[in-house]
């Protein structure tokens, strides 16, 4: 072992509470770095995931659904109204001109009472012609969903059957869908076939039925649609508006750039705090450094007594901040990674924002950074205090009280 | 080997003031030969210890050269010039210059280690504790020594790479008289050698120990006798 390791170990060893303290203060930094980072790409992933799965320019759905629950909601938190719009209704949007694809969804919101297993969000869709849902689920089920089918989101949890009951019919659970860490992961999705099968059950036990004279088996709760080339989004949907009356278009885009300015805006928050946070550390740090190597001034004019060059010193203090700066590093990450990682569900319904874990290549890569930038910034102020003193002569050095 | 001051001087400020300053050194000639025991007398803040800092390469002069064996001591890079100093000359500074984090022995041993393998000098090392009257507490932090103590293992710790010149300044200061005098005739027996050997000293008794003596009065040094 080199001269400047030894007795950088040894210093390490025998100064216990200034070591603590730089390791404290460097643990403070790479947690900031790692859990800022987390989840502002968490909030980021959220939102590229929940963009990818609409897939939609334009949601068009009945004027009734207004206060019931918009489609922001259904597609963010899972909450959806039961609202339709007849069979003659979707005709007539199916009709507009300037649309490339189209596609029909049917909400139904499952009742508490016995005849149901639980309170859940299901959503009808038609495999012929979805392009919004089928993509997603195709990730965990290849097959067709057969009628009496249902696949569910990865929130519903337990029916270890099998088996789903919804107003008194069971029905199969075939696959669980992967987390988008949206409101999609608390729904049920099913055919419409079945579907429509489930809301005549309904129709039939509930007391006020939700179809009030609109016929079950052409009826609609959304039509999402995608613009042909040579159309613009706003043409389509104006048109709608403008000759539908009875259903309102909404563009896609500006719903997702409704939530992307709000995820914008939290993620530019909790940016500014880690970087506060960050930058409040990293002072303390570099005051912290600064007012101990002024301690240690007498230390480094005894060293160049005995032959010690301005590089060894430099390399003394850059080996003791790097062992005390990397155990801080690693402890830090680890530390936010024990807290962050189970709490992501808490922060998520705080936030009401999509919120989608990264995967473990990229987590390893942000403590990587993580842990290279916290090193980085201890090692460089580290090295700035050491030249700091040693520019002094040592002959005024050694003057000093030790 | 032979060290040679040719017209040395050293200025100061008064507190830090551009205007207010002082020659703590006056232009110096002076030469401190091989094989001989040269010692510097006067009164406190005459300037001794500026000078013997210079003459360790600690201090720059401001004005002047020092020539080690001919060579322009302060031209050099620090990276040789810290070798040089930690191979040829042996400094026993003014004050308490302990490294709190070692025992006594790492201590003495820490200049052996700089640029080479130590552990061969470690019977040197306790050799060298032993004649200071400190192989006892050869295992001790050197932050709980006396200061007579830690004088004595400044001195030992000077002595470890065997230096060709050997600079102490007032390094019997806080020693009893029986210390004092193994310190010196130590010092003397490393001049005998061919050590060249600068002792910066108040002690009375020190004088019977030197070749030649100077005094520094108000930083102009003048040879005495
Ligand atoms: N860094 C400095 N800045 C300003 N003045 C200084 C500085 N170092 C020393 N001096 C002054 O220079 C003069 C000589 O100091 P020096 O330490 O060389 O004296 P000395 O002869 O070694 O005294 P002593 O016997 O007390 O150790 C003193 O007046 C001192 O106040
Ligand atoms: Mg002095």
């Amino acid at each position: 072992m080199s001269f400047a390791s030894g007795i950088s170990i040894k210093n390490i060893k025998r100064k216990p509470f200034r070591s603590l303290l730089l390791f404290s203060l460097v643990l403070l930094i790479a947690f900031t770095l790692f859990s800022g980072a987390f989840v502002i790409i968490s909030l980021r992933n959220g939102l590229e995931c929940y963009q990818s799965r609409l897939g939609a320019d334009i949601v068009v759905i009945p004027s009734s659904a207004k206060g019931h629950g918009s489609v922001d909601d259904i597609l963010l938190s899972g909450i959806t109204g039961n609202y339709y719009m007849s069979g003659k209704d979707f005709e007539k949007v199916a009709s507009t001109e300037g649309i490339a694809s189209i596609t029909r969804q049917f909400f139904l919101t499952s009742a508490k009472a016995s005849c149901c297993s639980a309170r859940v969000q299901i959503i009808g869709f038609d495999p012929k012609t979805d392009f919004s849902i089928q993509p997603w689920i195709s990730e965990s089920y290849k097959n067709e969903i057969e009628d009496g089918d249902v696949v569910v989101g990865c929130n519903i949890n337990g029916y270890d059957s099998g088996l789903i009951t919804f107003y008194g019919q069971e029905y199969r659970i075939a696959a669980r869908l992967e987390k988008t860490g949206t409101g999609l992961d608390n729904a049920i999705y099913t055919n419409m076939a079945t579907v429509r099968q489930m809301a005549k059950n309904a129709d039939r036990l509930l007391e006020t039925s939700p179809f009030q004279g609109v016929d079950i088996e052409t009826a609609t709760s959304a039509v999402l649609i995608k613009v042909a080339e040579g159309y613009t989004i706003e043409e389509v949907a104006d048109d709608i508006n403008i000759h539908i009356t009875k259903v309102e278009a909404k563009m896609a885009k500006s719903m997702i750039s409704d939530i992307s300015e709000g995820l914008l805006g939290t993620s530019r928050m909790i940016g500014i705090l880690v970087a506060l946070i960050w930058a409040l550390a990293l002072i303390i740090l570099i005051i912290v450094f600064v007012l101990l190597s002024n301690e240690r001034r007498k230390e480094f004019a005894i060293l160049r007594v005995m032959g010690a060059s301005q590089k060894m010193l430099s390399r003394i203090m850059g080996t003791e901040a790097a062992i005390l700066c990397a155990a801080g590093a690693a402890a830090g990450i680890v530390l936010s990674l024990l807290i962050i990682y189970p709490l992501s569900a808490s922060i998520k319904d705080m936030l009401g924002l999509p919120f989608l874990s990264p995967g473990i290549p990229v987590i390893l890569l942000l403590a990587l950074l993580s842990f290279a930038l916290s090193l980085f910034a201890g090692m460089i102020t580290a090295l700035i205090c050491a030249r700091r003193i040693t520019k002094n002569e040592t002959g005024l050095l050694l003057r000093e009280d030790a | 080997m032979k060290l040679l001051c040719e017209g040395i001087s050293r200025r100061f400020f008064r507190n830090g003031k551009n205007t207010n300053f002082f020659n703590a050194v006056e232009k110096t000639f002076f030469e401190l030969p091989e094989g001989a025991v040269t010692e510097i007398v006067g009164r406190s803040g005459s300037g001794k210890t500026t000078f013997a800092n210079i003459l360790s390469g600690l201090l720059t002069p401001t004005e002047g050269v020092l020539l080690i064996d001919g060579v322009d001591f302060f031209s050099l890079p620090d990276e040789k010039r810290s070798q040089f100093r930690n191979k040829n000359i042996g400094i026993v500074p003014q004050g308490q210059t302990g490294l709190s984090s070692l025992t006594v022995l790492e201590n003495v041993l820490a200049p052996a280690f700089m640029y080479g393998d130590g552990k061969e000098k470690e019977s040197l090392a306790k050799e060298l504790l032993s004649q200071m009257d400190l192989f006892e507490l050869c295992d001790v932090y050197s932050n709980e020594l006396s200061g007579g103590e830690l004088r004595r293992m400044s001195i030992a710790r000077a002595l470890i790479n065997s230096p060709k010149i050997i600079i102490a300044d007032e390094p019997t200061g806080d020693l009893d008289d029986d210390t004092t005098r193994l310190v010196l005739s130590l010092f003397r027996k490393k001049a005998d050698e061919g050590a060249s050997v600068l002792i910066v000293t108040h002690e009375h008794d020190a004088l019977q120990y030197a070749d030649q003596i100077y005094r520094m009065e108000k930083g102009v040094l003048s040879k005495e006798g």
